[in-house]
């Protein structure tokens, strides 16, 4: 009270004689306004270029790094990407090549990219907010349009919003877009790219019209409730339904059901009762069914593909009658299943189906006790089923596909945190959010729908990733930038051979003029590169070209008039226009041609790291076996794909050698002299060895 | 020293420079003071004496001084800020990141501009109250009263519109909201709401719109009601002088007993 | 009212002064005498720099202390909860929640500039008389008419926020109303001599302050209310 009092008494004083007090006042207003240009001059950035001086004054290269250093504020500037980069100013080092072993922060140097920091700035890949000159504004700024620097582990999400291509260099990326489509998520989230394109699911869910002549109530339930349990690799996700859900999504799936002329077949109880465990095991490696199905083995291992559904337990699943019609003809039960139809004898339909019946799960169905459904239980079944939005993935009748049933994601990278909940303790950054969304979809609070998926954190992380590249920057930059995906082609082969293709289903495997999947070799000109009798007798036994993968062409028991038809099909159709088939002659090559190419071979290009000719020597697995690659292949087809394998095949792992006319004919005919013959082995004793990289190798 | 600088400064304005440009000479007398304030193009409008009582800083809070104060350097600053802004989107709201984070000493002249507005506006409020307190609209200040209040009115427009120009959310939704309710206006709203954004929404032209009001308009305005209003605080008879509060019923000036219908009155007499 | 006079015109050559004060009872005396004037150069205009430059010192450390807000880029996309106006404009936004857009924001504005603007032109405000001196009775039942009638009405809209400063200043009337002016309290004495402008003035200053502080920190996402404190 005293001090307030005497604050008084002077204040009135400084009244009293305001002449003299305008003059102190004056003098401390100037002090106070020279603390503004003073804090300037203290600026952090200041701060960083003096330590950079610091840095560099003890290294060797000191002059030529004093030279590069500017002082000042130093930004990139590109308009038309809405870049103002200012992050130079204190990450002085970015492009100095030298300072490759500084670790200090902000001074290391930029790791190589294909890109040049100059045309694209830093936060077009890294976000944050380039135009600040602060440490904590620069990168830790969530204001609109800024977002706070992108986790390193996160950083091909800067790819991905220009190249919706994969990128060799971004396998979290381009293992994150695979999953999105193979899990179905695309199926309920909208992913709209900026070419106008939506990403489309690859994922096959079965469609449920017909599901009692498949399969019990029981097992429905049981799989409802875990999916795992019945198959570990299951893609169908947990619902987290409670037991009466299960019940009554069960009861209406059933009651739903139509059955349908000829799901159902019996098969003369000779054959099917005499079924051989070992032989329908054979039957069942030899169709090799094992190139799409998985089956664990005595290990607990899955060996097989992952194109169709685990079979580990598929005696629980199916009932058996339905399991030989299927094998019989897939396409009757389900049209669009991507299950070849081969031919089968009923013998061989009777050994299969009994051996899939033994693989049983005993445990699964043990303790699924349903009473008969009530109709308020079907009805109930069927609310559930619109709930859950089941019917975005599988089809069932009477439950119309819900259009958006997930929130649109076409953006989802640049979501204004505003517009998301968290919930308590977890960090407020959208990688947290939706690596935590994946994870757990349903602890942000009640009323979610979204399933439970069993994701390794790998694969969290790399759909975060991909989801981070679905930005709005993505739909901003100049059209020009975009790189588009690949998508398919509405290609269908036409005519007879057409319908027999699309019966044995070939572009399961196969892409032809950029339809199909890629498991196998690309079809488009296969009758400009193989030799017509070699088709003939692939198709009838096809045989591996690469034994060192598991996959491989299963045998169709075509007939032989499906299979001239096949073979005039692909050698008339399939051809590139801009090769003569006659343009180098299949034989006749002079003995010395033949050995200066045998010595091309093995000496200079030094093709057997690859590739085998001689079976008892060579040791090359990565490319095709070459032993009898004469027969095989056309001469001119090899003399250009010696020339430029990458303009035949696009995105072959063969290398372009740069070969000389010269040296490219020689190799030819060294090649059409391997006609193999006798040499056929069967690839089963190195089948063991499998591999992943199937896509685009040459044949 | 001090008499060294006095003595330099008595012979600078006895120099003849001074006198061409300070009619009132040098000298200390009252004539030469009074000089000062009359022969003074900016200064006339004041009145050339003041009561003492007046200058106690009790009696005014200078209230009026401040508000006025806050004005000047609003004017300054806004000045300098016009050098770095361009009213348009988005490139308004980079400029505020470039004052921010790359102009010398932007961030401070923005923070002053910013903190002297709302002082402005605070400032001019209470002057408002004081002066009602103190009694100093009664006739024959009347109309001084009202320009006070559409100077408040103009403080609080230039306020709102300076509020658009940073172009940042804040500034977007509290235009929005604003703005808003200009709709509810019967039967002309919607028209007045278009009148004030140049569009349906606060878009680019609003920016632009806001941007001419808040820099020109609406500085003239204010700084031709502020010449009438100190004009008039001349030619009303200077500064209030609260000498006819409510006195009636002081006890010790009145004898009779409480409900006696006594007023006070005053009769203001001009020689 | 033709017992008050006042007269200067605007062309007056020197300052106007009181140099009578009469009252009904006591005869003519002079209250009041030529103050001591002293001159606006260097006296006031000194004081005034002063008083300016205190204010501008303050104004810089501030600024150089507090950064001004700015927050992301307007975006008409999304919008924050809540929206707020610059907070001199609160007080409306708060009523706006009770009453519709042409009450709050058109006619209760209006009416407020029309009857700040009008003050000094009518006669009841220049009049310094307590309210209950003269006509007691009257203005009794006008007292509590118009503050029942408000409080009513107010509370009809659950418009508690402006009802609680109407009660006070009500409750506070009412004090003058039944306290002498003789009275031994000198609070009470204030309030007794308070003519009817400054309870008007004052309720309308607790009104705008009441109002004002709870629309910038007591109003939350949907115009809820939260605890500045607490966030």
């Amino acid at each position: 009270m005293r001090t307030l009092k005497n604050c008084w008494n002077s204040w009135r004083r400084l009244f009293g004689d305001p002449i003299r007090a305008f003059g102190i006042t004056s003098v401390l207003l100037l002090i106070a306004l020279a603390i503004a240009p003073a804090k300037d001059h203290f600026s952090e950035w200041r701060h960083y270029q003096h330590g950079y001086l610091k840095l560099i004054q003890s290294r060797r290269d000191a002059p030529v790094l004093e030279r590069h250093f500017q002082a000042g504020i130093h930004q990139i500037w590109l308009p038309k990407l809405g870049v103002v980069d200012r992050c130079e100013t204190c990450h002085v080092g970015l492009t100095e090549t030298s300072l490759g072993d500084v670790r200090m922060e902000p001074y290391s140097r930029h790791p190589a990219i294909p890109h040049s920091m100059q045309q694209f700035g830093c936060v077009v890949c890294h976000r944050g907010q380039g135009a600040a000159t602060t440490v904590a504004a620069a990168h830790d700024s969530t204001l609109a349009p800024n977002e706070p620097i992108l986790p390193a582990r996160y950083d091909e999400a800067a790819c991905g919003q220009c190249h919706h291509a994969d990128l060799e260099g971004t396998p979290t990326l381009n293992q994150g877009r695979e999953l999105l489509a193979r899990y179905g998520c695309v199926r309920c989230h909208t992913i709209k790219l900026p070419d106008g394109s939506a990403m489309q699911p690859t994922d096959a869910p079965p469609p449920l019209t017909h599901i009692a002549d498949k399969t019990t109530r029981e097992w429905i339930y049981a799989w409802l409730k875990d999916p795992a349990s019945y198959a570990a690799s299951a893609t169908m996700p947990n619902f987290l339904l409670s037991d009466q859900e299960a019940r009554d999504i069960s009861a209406f799936l059933m009651a739903n059901s139509v059955p349908k002329p000829g799901d159902t077949a019996s098969l003369k109880a000779t054959s099917a009762t005499n079924a051989d465990p070992a032989a329908g095991a054979s039957l069942y490696g030899e169709s090799f069914c094992a190139s799409c199905h998985a089956m664990q083995n005595a290990a607990g291992n899955l060996v097989g593909g992952d194109l169709g559904p685990e079979l580990t337990a598929v005696g629980t699943k199916v009932k058996p009658e339905w399991l030989t019609a299927w094998l019989r003809d897939p396409r009757n039960y389900d049209a669009g299943t991507a299950m070849p139809h081969y031919r089968f004898t009923d013998a061989q339909l009777g050994l299969l189906s009994g051996f899939l019946e033994s693989k049983t799960n005993s445990d699964l169905l043990a303790n699924v006790h349903l009473d008969p459904a009530t109709p308020e239980q079907i009805a109930h079944g069927k609310q559930l089923v619109e709930v859950y939005g089941c019917a975005a993935c599988h089809a069932i009748r009477g439950v119309p596909k819900p259009d958006n049933y997930g929130p649109d994601l076409s953006r989802v990278g640049s979501k204004p945190l505003a517009q998301l909940v968290f919930t308590a303790g977890m960090p407020r950054t959208l990688p947290t959010y939706l690596s935590n969304k994946i994870e757990h979809p349903r602890i942000f609070g009640p009323g979610l729908h979204m399933p439970q998926f069993t994701f390794t954190p790998a694969q969290v992380d790399a759909l975060t990733t991909a989801l981070l590249s679905l930005t709005d920057r993505s739909y901003t930059l100049p059209a020009k930038m975009q790189i588009a995906a690949v998508g398919q082609s509405s290609y269908t082969p036409a005519g007879k051979a057409g319908e027999l293709m699309t019966d044995l289903n070939c572009m399961a495997c196969h892409r032809i003029n950029g339809h199909g999947g890629d498991m196998a070799p690309d079809l488009s000109w296969e009758g400009s590169a193989v030799q017509r009798q070699w088709l003939d007798a692939f198709l009838k036994n096809p045989n591996t070209l690469r034994p060192a993968l598991i996959r491989r062409m299963p045998r169709f028991n075509l007939t032989d008039q499906e299979r001239t038809e096949l073979t005039n099909y692909i050698m008339t159709v399939y051809q590139n226009p801009k090769i003569d088939r006659d343009a180098m002659p299949q034989s006749g090559y002079s003995a010395e041609m033949v050995e200066h190419g045998r010595q091309l071979f093995y000496g200079k290009y030094a093709c057997q790291s690859c590739h085998i000719v001689d079976p008892v020597q060579d040791r090359g697995y990565i490319g095709p076996t070459l032993t009898d690659v004469g027969s095989r292949l056309n001469a001119e087809w090899i003399y250009l794909w010696l020339k430029n394998p990458q303009q035949l095949r696009p995105g072959t792992i063969e290398p372009n050698r740069g070969m000389s006319d010269d040296d490219a004919r020689a190799l030819t005919a060294f090649l059409t002299m391997q006609k193999g013959a006798g040499s056929r082995k069967s690839g089963a004793g190195v089948a063991s060895l499998r591999t992943s990289g199937t896509k685009g190798v040459g044949q | 020293m001090q008499s060294r600088i006095s003595t330099n400064l008595e012979r600078l304005r006895a120099s003849r420079l001074w006198n061409s440009i300070f009619r009132s000479g040098s000298g200390t007398s009252t004539l030469h003071r009074s000089m000062a304030i009359q022969q003074n193009v900016f200064l006339h409008i004041l009145p050339t004496k003041v009561r003492r009582r007046m200058l106690n800083f009790d009696a005014t809070w200078y209230l009026g001084t401040l508000t006025l104060g806050t004005f000047l350097v609003l004017v300054i600053t806004g000045i300098l800020l016009m050098f770095y802004y361009h009213p348009s989107v988005p490139q308004a709201y980079f400029d505020m990141k470039d004052l921010r984070y790359v102009v010398s000493s932007g961030l401070f002249l923005r923070n002053l501009h910013r903190w002297s507005a709302h002082a402005m506006v605070l400032l001019a409020f209470a002057h408002l109250f004081r002066v009602f307190y103190r009694g100093a609209y009664r006739p024959p200040r009347e109309f001084n009263w009202v320009v006070g209040i559409i100077l408040l009115l103009v403080t609080l427009l230039l306020s709102y519109t300076g509020y658009l120009l940073p172009w940042d959310q804040l500034a977007f939704w509290a235009i929005t909201v604003g703005s808003n309710i200009s709709s509810a206006v019967p039967f002309v709203g919607q028209k007045i709401h278009f009148l004030l954004l140049g569009g349906n929404l606060v878009n680019a032209n609003a920016l632009l719109r806001f941007y001419v009001l808040h820099c020109v308009i609406l500085p003239l305005a204010a700084v031709m009601l502020i010449a009438v209003h100190f004009w008039r605080i001349r030619k009303d008879g200077g500064l209030y002088v609260q000498q006819s509060e409510p006195v009636a019923q002081c006890a010790e000036e009145t004898a009779g007993p409480a409900t006696t219908e006594e007023t006070a009155e005053e009769v203001m007499a001009k020689p | 009212m033709s017992d008050y006079v006042a007269g200067v015109s605007s062309d007056a050559k020197k300052s106007p002064k009181r140099v009578v004060f009469v009252t009904r009872r006591t005869s003519a005396h002079v209250r009041s005498q030529d103050e001591e004037q002293v001159q606006t150069y260097p006296e006031a205009l000194f004081r005034a720099a002063l008083a300016v430059q205190v204010l501008v010192i303050a104004l810089v450390l501030m600024s150089l202390f507090f950064n001004a807000p700015l927050e992301g880029i307007a975006n008409p996309t999304v919008t924050p909860n809540p929206a707020k106006a610059p907070w001199y404009f609160l007080g409306l936004q708060e009523m706006l929640h009770y009453f519709p857009p042409v009450v709050a924001g058109v006619m209760i504005p209006g009416l407020l500039v029309v009857a700040l603007v009008v003050i000094p032109y009518f006669n009841i405000n220049i009049r310094p008389d307590g309210v209950f001196l003269k006509d007691r009775r009257r203005n009794l039942t006008i007292f509590y008419i118009i503050a029942g009638g408000l409080s009513l009405f107010l509370w009809f809209f659950d418009v508690y926020v402006a009802l609680a400063p109407t009660l006070a200043v009500a409750g506070f009337l009412l004090i003058a109303a039944y306290s002498a002016p003789q009275s031994t309290s000198r609070f009470r004495r204030y309030l007794v001599s308070r003519p009817v402008s400054w309870w008007i003035m004052t309720w309308f200053l607790l009104e705008l302050t009441v109002l004002t502080v709870v629309g910038t920190f007591f109003r939350g996402p949907g115009w809820s209310w939260v605890l500045p404190w607490r966030s």
